[in-house]
């Protein structure tokens, strides 16, 4: 039986006139990899920061390991780790002292800490540079020295604010497998991005949130069930006329077509060998063509449908084929 | 936890640059040149030898004889007086041999060629004996014996009144700016007062969030870097009279362990009311330490640090200002320290930091007690 860990039920948060988180409730089980995905501004942040009580709010329930969460509940911030979306940490302390210091204020045992710290050290890969200030390190150091931080104590409930801001993809990858790692360990993790590719590649379940409110949740299969779109083609040909155009509309399974003079992307849900009819009209009308892609629906083509806007600039699995 | 969070607030504090720069190199800096620009005067006094000094005896004083004659068994002279008859006196006045001629009647009458440290000393000489005089002759008629401490009495009165009105007459002196640095020192322990709330407060820095999501009490946290700051501000005012006795060589009298305890209180002081203004209102760090070291600034300026006779314009015009200024609070214990023999006004100089301390803290951990935040 899975254990809900969190619960946010009803959550409502105004900013002056604005409502940054409108009704929203979650629920997240014990052992998961929950990935709270949205785009800048959508509440994710907010969120984190009602669920560890730093926040008042205006309305809402919001408990933790089946608690209600208060700003003095001690014993359940002792089991939360914390990785906050601004890197905090001493600028002033080395790195071992840092880590020592967030790990001292959850572990009182000296010996105990110690331990922990240089497992931490380790895990994230900062053994070289315990004696370095956080000035000195790099972007994606830093980063790492900010999960270190977080999660030195071993916490049951890990929380990671977008830890991967402005990290190159070689750090971000060796953070993303970090964290499965500590899920395979026993944490529950939940992890907010706007990058979909992320968490696609790690979350065993996504909610999507817009403006405050969660739009959709699953695992990102059942996300990409919830819509029409199975497959995206895009075909760069120049000149394409109307007719054209009509005749590959009348395909089966295409149910929209978007062209900008350069390239022509047709909508499909649904069918097999969609590529080959598409390319087939163009063949019997002698047209050329530049570059093909077909792409398979992404957590993106999930919010354009929803929300009709764009999470973040395309990307998912390309084909190339010219 | 406590000793935890205490041990790593003081290793980061010591390691910013900002605050040894504010609390100790600044100071330090500021003192070398006060003590460069008043080099010259400082130097006279403290190197005046005895001032040759012409007697004219009209008519037969004993009790001033007296007084002079238990003045030479002094250790330090302060006058070297020599019989003369006027018109040698005159002349020699004139080629500067004396400083000036003390004619002796039933009253002491003085006469001066020039201005300057000696003549102002002489002044204040003639002066004081005026005002003591019924004592000095009690001393001299019934009780001998007390002559010689009324002699010595009346000297270190004119040393001391006379380095008080060196510069323009009035009741500043260099040492006042030296007590004023002390107590600028002190004040900027209000920048490591901030940083306690900039520590620990979730609405001002990443970190306060962070170490809010702790299992570390906030009272607790607040509890131990209150005391990690005021630490730190004992050690900076310790090394700021430190460096002013032992390396400048300013005197600041011969009650030295009162001088530091008066600083490290002032330090206190200054600690918590830079507590008080990190927790108010919701601007960001920088306009916060913009705000403190602007506050700290102008107490001093009430207090004298930039322009001397400045506290004695407050004094004319704003007495209650003195009294409730930190920065002339604390220049004001030191100054009473070293005027006063008993420790009456010293006691409640002290009282005042102790209390206007106490009432920044509190008003502070209300301030800042609260966990929870309506923005972040
Ligand atoms: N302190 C604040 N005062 C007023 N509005 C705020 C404040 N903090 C956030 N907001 C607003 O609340 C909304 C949600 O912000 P939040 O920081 O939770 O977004 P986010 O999903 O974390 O975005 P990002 O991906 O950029 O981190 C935004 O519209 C933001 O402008
Ligand atoms: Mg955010």
């Amino acid at each position: 039986m899975e254990n809900t860990v969190i619960k946010i039920e009803n959550l409502v948060k105004r900013y002056g006139d604005l409502i940054a988180l409108d009704h929203f409730s979650l629920a997240i089980r014990e052992g998961e990899i929950f990935g709270l995905l949205g785009p800048n501004g959508s509440g994710k942040t907010t969120t984190i920061n009602c669920m560890l009580s730093l926040l008042a709010f205006d309305k809402g329930n919001i408990e933790i390991f089946g608690q209600k969460m208060t700003p003095v509940s001690y014993d359940i911030k002792k089991q939360i780790g914390i990785i906050m979306q601004d890197v905090a940490v001493f600028n002033e302390l080395t790195v071992y002292e840092n880590i020592d210091y967030f790990c001292g204020l959850y572990i009182t045992d000296k010996a105990e800490r110690k331990r922990c710290v240089m497992e931490a050290v380790e895990f994230t890969g900062l053994g070289e540079f315990l004696k370095f200030y956080p000035k000195k390190l790099s972007g994606g150091l830093l980063r790492r020295l900010n999960i270190a931080c977080g999660i030195a104590h071993k916490p049951r409930l890990i929380i990671l604010d977008e830890p991967t801001i402005a990290v190159d993809p070689q750090s971000r990858n060796k953070i993303l497998e970090g964290i499965q790692k500590l899920n395979r360990m026993g944490a529950t993790i939940v992890y907010t991005s706007h990058y979909m590719e992320e968490v696609e590649q790690i979350c065993t379940r996504i909610a999507i949130m817009d403006k405050g409110k969660k739009i959709a949740e699953g695992t990102k299969d059942e996300l990409k069930r919830m819509i029409k779109n199975t497959e995206t083609i895009t075909v760069e040909v120049l000149g394409l006329s109307e007719a054209v155009r009509n005749e590959i509309i009348q395909l089966p399974h295409v149910y929209r077509t978007e062209y900008d003079g350069e390239r022509l992307t047709v909508f499909c849900s649904g069918g097999t060998h969609n590529l080959i009819r598409v390319l087939d009209v163009f063949r019997t009308h002698e047209i050329r063509v530049g570059r093909v892609y077909s792409e398979l629906p992404t957590l993106n083509d999930v919010f354009l449908e929803i929300t009709g806007k764009e999470l973040r600039d395309r990307k998912g699995d390309s084909h190339v084929l010219s | 936890m406590f000793f935890h969070d205490l041990k790593y607030f003081i290793l980061s504090q010591l390691k910013t640059k900002n605050l040894i720069f504010w609390l100790l190199l600044f100071p330090i800096a500021l003192g070398c040149f006060f003590r460069i620009a008043f080099g010259e005067i400082y130097g006279n006094l403290t190197q005046t030898g005895p001032i040759p000094v012409a007697v004219v005896e009209e008519k037969d004083n004993p009790v001033f004889r007296s007084v002079l004659e238990s003045m030479k068994g002094l250790e330090e002279q302060f006058l070297d007086p020599v019989d003369l008859d006027e018109a040698t006196a005159l002349e020699r006045l004139k080629n500067n041999t004396v400083e000036g001629i003390l004619y002796v009647n039933d009253k002491l009458r003085l006469t001066v060629a020039e201005d300057g440290l000696e003549e102002t000393m002489l002044k204040k000489f003639v002066e004081t004996y005026t005002l003591r005089e019924t004592i000095l002759t009690d001393a001299a008629l019934t009780h001998p014996e007390k002559m010689e401490a009324a002699a010595a009495a009346l000297s270190k009165d004119c040393h001391s009144v006379a380095s008080v009105s060196v510069t323009t007459g009035n009741t500043n002196n260099f040492t006042q700016y030296f007590y004023n640095l002390i107590a600028m020192t002190a004040l900027y322990g209000s920048l490591l007062g901030m940083q306690i709330c900039f520590n620990n407060q979730a609405n001002l820095s990443a970190l306060g969030a962070r170490k809010s999501c702790s299992p570390i009490s906030k009272a607790v946290s607040l509890a131990a870097d209150l005391t990690g700051a005021v630490l730190l501000q004992f050690l900076c005012m310790a090394v700021c009279v430190t460096f002013l006795v032992f390396v400048l060589k300013i005197d600041l009298g011969n009650r030295l362990p009162l001088v530091y305890l008066a600083a490290c209180l002032g330090g206190m002081t200054g600690v918590s009311i830079g507590f008080f203004v990190g927790s108010i209102g919701t601007a960001g760090q920088r306009v916060r330490t913009g705000i403190c070291n602007a506050v700290v600034l102008l107490f001093c300026f009430f207090s004298g640090l930039m322009v001397g006779n400045m506290k004695a314009l407050v004094a004319r015009f704003v007495p209650w200002l003195n009294e409730i200024n930190p920065a002339a609070v604390i220049s004001d214990s030191i100054y009473c320290l070293n005027l006063y023999s008993d420790y009456r006004r010293f006691g409640e100089k002290l009282a005042a930091m102790l209390l206007i301390s106490l009432l920044f803290c509190i008003l502070g951990i209300i301030m800042t007690r609260r966990k929870q935040y309506a923005d972040i």
